[in-house]
């Protein structure tokens, strides 16, 4: 089989009561159809999320959009625990459910030999994951990131904790299917699996569970006990916040965007985003502007 | 708010504005400055075709050379060379001519593109 057939992008896309994950995770897979020209493409979901995509998108649509879908039943317990703020700017703010609880699993669960796991929001605007494929390292993730605001700096996103590991963001991961990489997600598994002694050893703020702290801790420990021992990928993290806005998308690889200003919050300046992938952290903001890029990508 | 400061305001939104899209623009351009070969990533630089250009000139065909990860990459010279110095052109003229066109926007609404109401 040619190695193209086999490298393929993964998403997982479980809704929310207000958040729509499985359409951003068909809008996405369309952009990754037109500007990385990859047809393989899976996404995790639930029967709910499923039917609500099929009522609202239509069956021809998420057809056209993604070529294997995965469905799973929810742990219902896992979802009404893991309980998330989540902000649509900074005027308004919804605790809601978070489910992440299977994207340890993505090893398993990917029919690929090489894989790029990526959020539903993480929006790809470039064919610049492209130099992943065929890579000499098979596990990659980034720890580093950029602020689209580029005078705003959040401290905190750096480490775990103030005297802890550094945190690796599973926004983006790049993995082969190798030894070293089974027992990686092996190990993530064990994390959340036993969240209270991890949380206890490496300090992690709060009682949310996020995939970035499991992934860091496990990174921490395969790289044998060593910080950033895990290589990053050969692309930049570029991230928005939950506090910023999408004014519009003027085509399939452009936002309009409200940046809200470091030290005036509320207040915000305008950006245009061109070109580059991009972590969108305010879910509504995506939801408004989906049927312009629908638009662009259908 | 008396006309002065209003527009002292609109010209410190301006100039954040403009910043922020140049850091944007140099970004943008890094990322293309990337090229990826047998499983190595390089960054295309002035110093790396430089040095390529040399090894061609002393007769190397097949060498290897440290990839951004440290990593021994083996490539035939010249087809790289080929590569990466169009790419360098292709991507500085672009850039070239998006730096251009924003140090000319004299607007917030210039520098974005849109009209005057925001469309």
């Amino acid at each position: 089989m040619k190695k193209e057939n086999n490298r393929g992008f993964l998403m997982f896309a479980h809704n929310n009561s207000e958040i729509d994950y499985f359409k951003l995770a068909v809008i996405n897979s369309l952009l990754i159809q037109k500007h990385l020209k990859i047809k393989n493409i899976t996404v995790v979901t639930d029967p709910h999320s499923l039917k609500h995509g099929e009522k609202t998108l239509g069956k021809k649509l998420i057809k056209k959009a993604i070529n294997n879908i995965i469905v799973i039943e929810k742990d219902k317990k896992f979802k009404q625990s893991n309980l998330r703020l989540y902000k649509d700017t900074s005027h308004s703010a919804k605790t809601l459910p978070f489910y992440n609880v299977n994207r340890c699993d993505a090893y398993d669960i990917s029919p690929y030999d090489e894989t790029i796991l990526i959020d539903a929001d993480y929006l790809i605007f470039s064919d610049t994951l492209n130099h992943c494929w065929d890579h000499n390292n098979e596990l990659m993730m980034n720890w580093k990131y950029q602020d689209i605001m580029y005078e705003r700096k959040d401290p905190t996103l750096k480490r775990l904790h103030d005297m802890g590991i550094t945190m690796y963001w599973a926004t983006v991961v790049y993995f082969r299917k190798t030894q070293y990489v089974k027992d990686f997600f092996n190990c993530v598994k064990h994390v959340r699996n036993n969240q209270q002694y991890y949380r206890d050893i490496y300090k992690w703020p709060g009682t949310l569970y996020r995939n970035d702290y499991s992934f860091s801790i496990a990174a921490h420990m395969m790289s044998g006990f060593i910080d950033k021992g895990i290589p990053q990928l050969p692309t930049t993290l570029y991230k928005s916040f939950d506090t910023d806005d999408i004014h519009k998308a003027v085509d399939d690889k452009t936002l309009i965007m409200f940046l809200e200003k470091p030290k005036a919050p509320g207040d915000f300046m305008m950006t245009k985003w061109d070109s580059m992938d991009l972590h969108v952290m305010n879910k509504w903001a995506i939801n408004r502007a989906s049927e312009e890029l629908l638009e662009y990508v259908k | 708010m008396s006309t002065r400061l209003n527009k002292a305001l609109e010209f410190a939104n301006y100039r954040t504005t403009l910043n922020n899209q140049q850091a944007q623009l140099k970004a943008k351009i890094q990322s293309l400055l990337s090229y990826s070969i047998n499983g190595g990533t390089f960054t295309i630089d002035v110093t790396l075709i430089t040095f390529c250009k040399q090894l061609i000139d002393e007769g190397q065909q097949s060498v290897v050379l440290l990839d951004i990860y440290n990593n021994p990459i083996k490539v035939d010279i010249e087809p790289f060379y080929e590569e990466i110095r169009s790419r360098y052109f292709e991507v500085t003229n672009e850039y070239y001519a998006e730096y251009e066109k924003l140090r000319k926007a004299r607007k917030v609404h210039k520098i974005l593109g849109l009209d005057e109401k925001g469309e």
